[in-house]
């Protein structure tokens, strides 16, 4: 564990990346430790700018952006890790079945997955959100993770079918090893790169989601998210009236925690790809030769 | 020819697929539909127009089986109702309005983004860790997981609100009269300006890795070697070689992000108050106008399949081992 953890280290896009998403994970727990007082509580006057008292400034109702900032990171993170689990779990299953028993059941279920995936997901998204009436952050979290997890099982089909074919598998068959040893012992391990990418990836688009339908107004207004203080700033037009500081908050706080996931996501991807990986040291030893051969060629021509 | 046929075939259980979802949603939601929007609508449909309103859900006192081929052949004959929000404009009339905008925005900020995104990749790749490389490919990275929402949003706060330098929103000056006029144009492309270049921001960081990433493994094949053996020029290799082979998954890459195209317009098209249908929707979203959000989803779903399509084209024209098969 400890070795694993090391050579995830090694990695820089790892290691910045997991050090952003430890600090949100940090903010998101420690919120009631951090701020002193409700997120909706209205503590000043309208669209006060950064200052001493508020570092990030109020907004239109007079609520203090950072408290809100901080209660968000605890719903974004979470709404994203649940709809994360509930996409990599039906991605995983749907994937793993087809690739383990191939022919009709893989028809079906490979076709259920390219119909999904040929669909436009954020008009249905708005749509079933439509239907629904305004959404808490939990059944936006559910509506995401069931009809997002087609790209998922493509990729664990895919790499799933690979593995059929090698020789562990083959003998754990020949020996008579049981179907869910086989899968949950032999396969599992071997996908377990592309089903953390899966699940890293989807965090981030559950995220980025998420608030993209609450700050179009299909989201509970009421619950504090990062999606809802950007549909609050939209209607509170703080773009044309100047107040900056309440969109650029929660736009950095997306922007910044998506940045954290995709490096995570990056090294992850350089660590099992070696060949992905620009290291520095190739680089260099690359331009020392175009030198030498330079020079050479001088010589011989002088 | 038989690759082709089969993709046709799937397109059209797929959309099937999406117009028995479309017929289904309304009725599996708590609460019904019609009543839903008289009482948005307040007063501005005849309560008698209730039952039509009734009718063009479907909820007619008849079986769900006939509900449901009567609901299909509406689809056919591209009959979706009247709209509420819109009263009496047909369905359709709005939809065929805001069809080109879409097809306009995506389609020059596709292409846009999909050929800047494969150059630079195919440069990255070439000198790996080089200077070019170094610099575009972490960009790339980051730009990959920034929501269009933001994007679009910065562009309008910087560009439009402060500089002041862009319009802040629609199409084309109102003032105008829409013609094939000089001036008419010169304000479609000054309006286009900033939702094209920020959908297709949001776009070319996606593009670009995919293709670096496809490029390496292609260099590393025997057979660009042998090209570099044999004395070929650095563009050939490059090029003919390498990039024609990496280019095949990253066209599969490229139907998958046909998705986040149109979310991605969907978005850009709101910030923006751009009048394309995606704009539409939002409207009809937010209106609870029931009628275009069904005639909408069906149209963005053809859309879909029809761009989906378009990619299967390009992938015979370029892998060769289909056209045989």
């Amino acid at each position: 564990m400890l070795g694993l953890l090391k050579i995830f280290l090694r990695n820089r896009k790892a290691a910045a990346g997991l050090l952003i998403v430890l600090f949100y994970v940090t903010v998101a727990l420690a919120a009631p430790i951090i701020t002193s007082h409700d997120p909706n509580k209205r503590v000043s006057r309208p669209h006060q700018p950064p200052g001493v008292e508020y570092v990030m400034g109020t907004t239109r109702m007079g609520r203090d952006v950072y408290t809100q900032l901080v209660w968000g990171t605890r719903t974004s993170l979470m709404v994203g890790i649940l709809a994360g689990l509930i996409v990599t779990l039906i991605g995983t299953v749907v994937g793993l079945t087809a690739a383990y028993y191939g022919g009709a059941t893989d028809e079906a279920l490979n076709f259920a997955t390219n119909v999904v995936l040929v669909l436009p997901q954020l008009p249905l998204l708005l749509v079933l959100a439509a239907f629904l009436g305004q959404v808490g952050p939990l059944a936006i979290a559910v509506i995401i993770g069931l009809t997002s997890w087609a790209w998922g099982a493509r990729v664990t089909r895919a790499q799933a079918m690979t593995l059929k074919n090698r020789e562990f598998i083959q003998a754990s068959q020949l020996i008579g090893e049981p179907v869910w040893r086989m899968i949950l012992v032999e396969m599992l391990p071997n996908l377990l790169s592309i089903i953390g990418f899966n699940f890293i990836g989807s965090v981030i688009f559950t995220i980025i989601t998420q608030a993209t339908l609450e700050f179009l107004g299909l989201g509970d207004p009421l619950s504090v998210s990062w999606g809802t203080m950007l549909y609050n700033a939209k209607n509170a037009s703080a773009i044309t009236v100047g107040a900056w500081w309440e969109m650029v908050a929660p736009c950095a706080a997306i922007v910044l925690i998506g940045v954290g996931l995709s490096l995570l996501n990056f090294g992850v991807d350089e660590i099992s790809n070696p060949r992905l990986r620009t290291l520095g040291a190739i680089g260099k030893a690359m331009k020392l030769q175009k030198k030498l051969d330079r020079e050479r060629l001088l010589e011989t021509e002088a | 020819m038989r690759f082709v046929l089969r993709r046709l075939a799937f397109y059209l259980v797929a959309f099937l697929v999406a117009a028995t979802f479309n017929f289904l949603i309304p009725r599996l939601m708590p609460g019904n539909p019609a009543d839903i929007m008289l009482a948005q609508a307040q007063g501005t449909i005849p309560p008698e127009a209730r039952e039509a309103l009734m009718e063009t859900f479907g909820f007619i006192n008849e079986p769900l089986h006939l509900q449901y081929l009567k609901y299909l052949a509406s689809i056919f004959t591209w009959d979706f109702g009247l709209s509420v929000k819109y009263y009496p404009t047909p369905v359709i009339d709005l939809l065929t309005r805001a069809l080109p905008w879409t097809v306009f925005l995506t389609g020059t900020a596709t292409l846009l983004a999909y050929s800047l995104g494969t150059l630079f990749g195919i440069r990255a790749a070439w000198r790996r860790g080089g200077r070019f490389d170094s610099l575009v490919s972490p960009f790339a990275l980051a730009l990959q997981s920034i929501p269009a929402v933001v994007v679009a949003l910065t562009a309008l706060f910087v560009f439009a609100v402060s500089l002041n330098w862009l319009p802040t929103g629609y199409a084309y000056d109102p003032a105008l009269e829409p013609g094939l006029d000089g001036a008419f144009l010169s304000s479609t492309l000054l309006h286009a300006l900033m939702p094209v270049l920020s959908l297709g921001l949001v776009l070319v960081g996606g593009y670009l890795v995919t293709m670096r990433n496809n490029m390496i493994g292609q260099l590393g094949e025997d057979y660009v070697h042998l090209a570099e053996a044999k004395g070929l020029s650095d563009a050939r290799v490059r090029y003919n070689y390498a990039a024609r082979n990496a280019l095949l998954p990253s066209i599969t890459a490229f139907a998958i992000s046909l998705g986040s195209v149109f979310g991605g317009s969907l978005i850009t098209e709101v910030v923006f108050n751009y009048p394309g249908l995606g704009n539409l929707l939002y409207t009809g979203v937010i209106a609870r106008d029931f009628p275009l959000i069904q005639g909408q989803l069906l149209i963005m779903t053809l859309a879909m399949l029809v761009a989906n399509f378009a990619v299967d084209l390009a992938y015979v024209a370029l892998d060769p081992r289909l056209r045989r098969a």
